[in-house]
């Protein structure tokens, strides 16, 4: 797996007036990497991660995935949302067959992918039950195991743990790692938060509110599974918080 | 309509009359057969709303362009009060079950075409994005997530319309 983005801009224009949200944004992703978006809010985080799922597309430049341009929308990349918009009038079950349904894949197979998934996440025994009668972590873990059930090569993940309170966060921040390293496959999540994007991530891209100007791409080489304690750990909280700063603040001066 | 001409004697009949009345017309083979046929002409108006009502109506909430083109024809018909089409159907359609299955479908297909536009313009775009990223095409989009998405809002549309439809037939 191989994904790159080439000069990727987007331009809004609206009666007239246009608003250049990302100016030539150029970086790689690789194999079984987990890396961060960071950035200050209306950096242009969420715009790029839906031109890379092809939900919007790039005034130009491209999104090449193993060598191809890719524009549309296509389960070789799966999303996870927000706030994770299972459909709610579907089970746990059948959100998670849904990709395997769609990509024919044979029913047999449909169903040992399925058991694994739900073993993988820990919901046995909630396959029957509606997105509305699970807790939020359980949403979370249905929404990333949904992501994963198509056999996407790359996911990307827009703040998934957005929606929830500190303590709540920093639980599924951990739920998401176990799945993660159980997993391996390649991630792009967006996120605003610093100790989220070192907890999770082998590399934190930070963009500034200026174009969405790349201002720091950083390895974080901390072992796994990780804890939020150490040296180490805080030397990286300290040089991201501070390369976050630089991005917000560079934001305010172009504005 | 059925038990009208037990109480024609009167303008405005007492409730024990009524009651009486109802009595005697649910024994009466000949009202059973008019009850029977207002049904009949009911279920069939209404089939007709719905079938296009949701029909134009989902195309209208899920395309721009079918609005544009669409809505200001539907407008105005919509404005056109209900007795008005009376002589028109007549016209149209003679005597039979024409003009009454006409005025059924008419009054019907409002509710049920602007609860079906509302329900599907109210689809959450992530569920769009979520079924396209996971290989749906337009079909499994609208078989999985619009029908389905849009369905609580159509339901009442046509709670909506059944009794409009039974009003009219009055
Ligand atoms: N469809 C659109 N039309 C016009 N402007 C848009 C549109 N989508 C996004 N923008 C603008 O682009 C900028 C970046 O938005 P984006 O949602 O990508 O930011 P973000 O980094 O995800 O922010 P947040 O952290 O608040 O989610 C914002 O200024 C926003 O107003
Ligand atoms: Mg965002």
């Amino acid at each position: 797996m191989h994904l790159r983005v080439e000069n990727v801009t987007k331009t809004f224009s609206r009666n007239g007036s246009s608003n250049t949200v990302l100016d030539r944004v150029n970086f790689s992703v690789h194999t079984s990497e987990f890396v961060s978006l960071l950035g200050p809010s209306g950096c242009g985080k969420t715009t790029l991660l839906t031109i890379l799922a092809g939900f919007q597309q790039a005034t130009s430049g491209r999104i090449v995935l193993n060598g191809a341009a890719v524009s549309r929308p296509c389960p070789d990349r799966g999303f996870v949302f927000q706030d994770y918009a299972l459909f709610p009038w579907m089970t746990v079950r059948e959100n998670i067959l849904f990709p395997m349904k769609e990509r024919k894949i044979p029913k047999k197979e449909r169903e040992e992918r399925l058991a694994a998934l739900l073993a993988m996440a820990q919901l046995e025994g909630k396959e029957r039950l509606y997105p509305s009668q699970i807790s939020g972590g359980m949403k979370q873990r249905t929404a990333f195991i949904r992501a994963l059930a198509g056999g996407p090569q790359v996911l990307l993940m827009d703040e998934p743990l957005g929606a929830v309170d500190h303590q709540m966060r920093q639980t599924l921040q951990e739920e998401l790692e176990n799945l993660w390293l159980k997993d391996k496959i390649t991630v792009v999540m967006v996120t605003h938060d610093v100790d989220e994007a070192i907890y999770l991530s082998d590399r934190v891209i930070v963009m500034s509110a200026r174009k969405g100007r790349i201002v720091a791409d950083v390895n974080v080489d901390l072992e796994r599974p990780r804890a939020r304690t150490g040296q180490k750990y805080h030397a990286f909280k300290d040089a991201l918080t501070g390369h976050l700063k630089a991005a917000f603040n560079e934001g305010l001066a172009a504005s | 309509m059925a038990a009208w001409h037990y109480q024609s004697d009167l303008l405005l009949p007492g409730p024990l009359k009524v009651v009486q009345a109802f009595g005697l017309a649910m024994v009466d083979p000949d009202t059973l057969y008019n009850l029977g046929l207002t049904l009949r002409r009911v279920l069939l108006g209404l089939a007709i709303a719905l079938s296009l009502g949701m029909s134009l109506g989902f195309a209208m909430g899920y395309s721009k362009t079918v609005m544009q083109l669409v809505d200001p024809v539907i407008n105005p018909l919509r404005q056109v009060p209900i007795m008005a089409w009376v002589p028109l159907t007549i016209v149209w359609f003679g005597l039979g079950d024409g003009p009454t299955l006409f005025l059924i479908a008419m009054v019907g297909v409002f509710p049920i075409l602007l609860s079906t536009v509302s329900g599907v313009q109210s689809i959450n775009r992530d569920y769009y994005n979520a079924g396209r990223s996971m290989g749906a095409g337009f079909w499994s989009l609208f078989r999985r997530i619009i029908i389905p998405a849009s369905l609580p809002e159509i339901l009442t549309g046509m709670r909506v319309a059944v009794s409009a439809g039974w009003m009219s037939v009055i």
